[in-house]
């Protein structure tokens, strides 16, 4: 019983964490979903801090290759 | 009237705005050639595209300093220069971070993004800043021959921008790492605190009024008076201290020729329009010279003028 309800509440706060990751990924890469990002030069040094994250994300989204044909992470 | 912008070489950063054609490259140049005559180290930069210092001082001036005369140098910033520059630099700071596959995408990546529109224009934003935060420390002047009045208000209006942006990422990031992670063991926040702080201190010099101010160049017409009162308005609003006007190509009061003295009886109009609506700044009248400025010798010439050394009635 109380590893059932800890295993929901871990759901739910993993949903939360994966939620923020993408905001966070949305915002650095919004070039690439064709909106304007002012940071764009900015954020260069993170990218490959970020690759990692974004292949995390597609493949949670269920696809198995990266969506964006600019952004070939895999 | 004041008649004169001395105090103004104590400044560290100075602005030379207008509208085009009213002789801010003109002004800018004698301003900073009658600085580093005072002993100052002197950087004069041109952030208009289309430059035109080196037509002033005759000589070649590039994307780095080029010296100009014993205390002054020359740079023209470069839009493709500086993100190429900029780019070059990221590359070189994340090699030897990362392993060999992970680099190759993010080299892709980072192309990319520095070919999409508004790079140059940020990594030029980005140079500005840099040179306003007093980066290069052999100068103790920037003088900034600046694009006509639009573009600058632009740049000017940048660093908030970014810093609202760079700002929001942070908190995103933050929320993100929620309680697992410390901020600062993260290398992504760490590198975006160290961009906010550099926006920071960019802001701080740019609106700090013992560091920058912004001199406004006009002729007494009609369309540049327009364009300065608005100008002052939004300076006004971004915080940025105005250092003065110079009302550049008063003519002659007397002449013998007819159409020169009419000229001047409309021009005395406009004149005492702007001693009226700009009452409450320095005001400098530098006249109509003869022959057209460039070179040294004309430019120290006008900026007898622009410090007050030769009072113009």
């Amino acid at each position: 019983m109380h590893g059932m309800a800890y295993g929901q509440y871990e759901r739910e706060l993993r949903r939360q964490a994966a939620e923020l990751n993408d905001l966070f990924l949305l915002l650095c890469y919004m070039e690439v979903v064709g909106l304007p990002n002012p940071a764009t030069l900015y954020l260069l040094e993170i990218y490959p801090y970020l690759l990692e994250q974004f292949h995390l994300w597609h493949r949670r989204m269920g696809m198995d290759r990266s969506p964006l044909g600019t952004l070939p992470c895999c | 009237m004041l008649l004169s912008m001395r105090s103004l070489i104590e400044k560290r950063v100075l602005f030379f705005g207008g509208k085009g054609g009213v002789g801010k490259t003109t002004c800018a140049s004698a301003m900073a050639v009658i600085a580093s005559q005072a002993g100052k180290r002197v950087l004069l930069v041109s952030t208009d595209p289309a430059h035109s210092t080196s037509d002033m001082f005759e000589r070649p001036i590039g994307p780095e300093p080029v010296q100009l005369l014993p205390n002054l140098h020359g740079l023209e910033i470069d839009g493709e220069f500086e993100s190429q520059r900029y780019v070059a630099n990221v590359k070189e700071q994340i090699r030897g971070l990362f392993g060999h596959h992970i680099l190759k995408e993010a080299t892709r990546q980072i192309d990319l993004a520095a070919s999409m529109p508004g790079a140059e224009e940020m990594a030029l934003f980005d140079r500005i800043g840099g040179l306003i935060r007093g980066e290069d420390e052999r100068f103790d002047l920037i003088v900034f021959d600046t694009a006509p009045t639009g573009h600058t208000l632009r740049l000017i209006r940048m660093p908030e921008l970014m810093e609202a942006w760079i700002r929001a990422l942070s908190k995103s990031r933050h929320a993100m790492l929620g309680i697992e992670q410390d901020d600062s063991t993260d290398p992504v926040m760490l590198k975006l605190a160290e961009r906010l702080e550099n926006l920071r201190e960019f802001r701080a010099r740019l609106l700090s009024p013992r560091i920058s101010a912004f001199v406004l160049v006009l002729v007494a017409e009609r369309l540049p008076i327009e364009e300065t009162a608005r100008a002052i308005e939004q300076l006004k609003e971004a915080g940025v201290t105005i250092g003065g006007l110079v009302v550049n190509r008063v003519l002659p009061e007397s002449s013998p020729d007819p159409f020169l003295r009419s000229r001047h009886d409309q021009e005395v109009i406009y004149l005492d329009e702007i001693e009226k609506r700009f009452k409450s700044y320095a005001r400098v009248r530098v006249p109509q010279l003869p022959s057209d400025v460039h070179g040294i010798t004309t430019l120290e010439r006008l900026a007898g003028h622009l410090v007050g050394e030769k009072a113009f009635q």
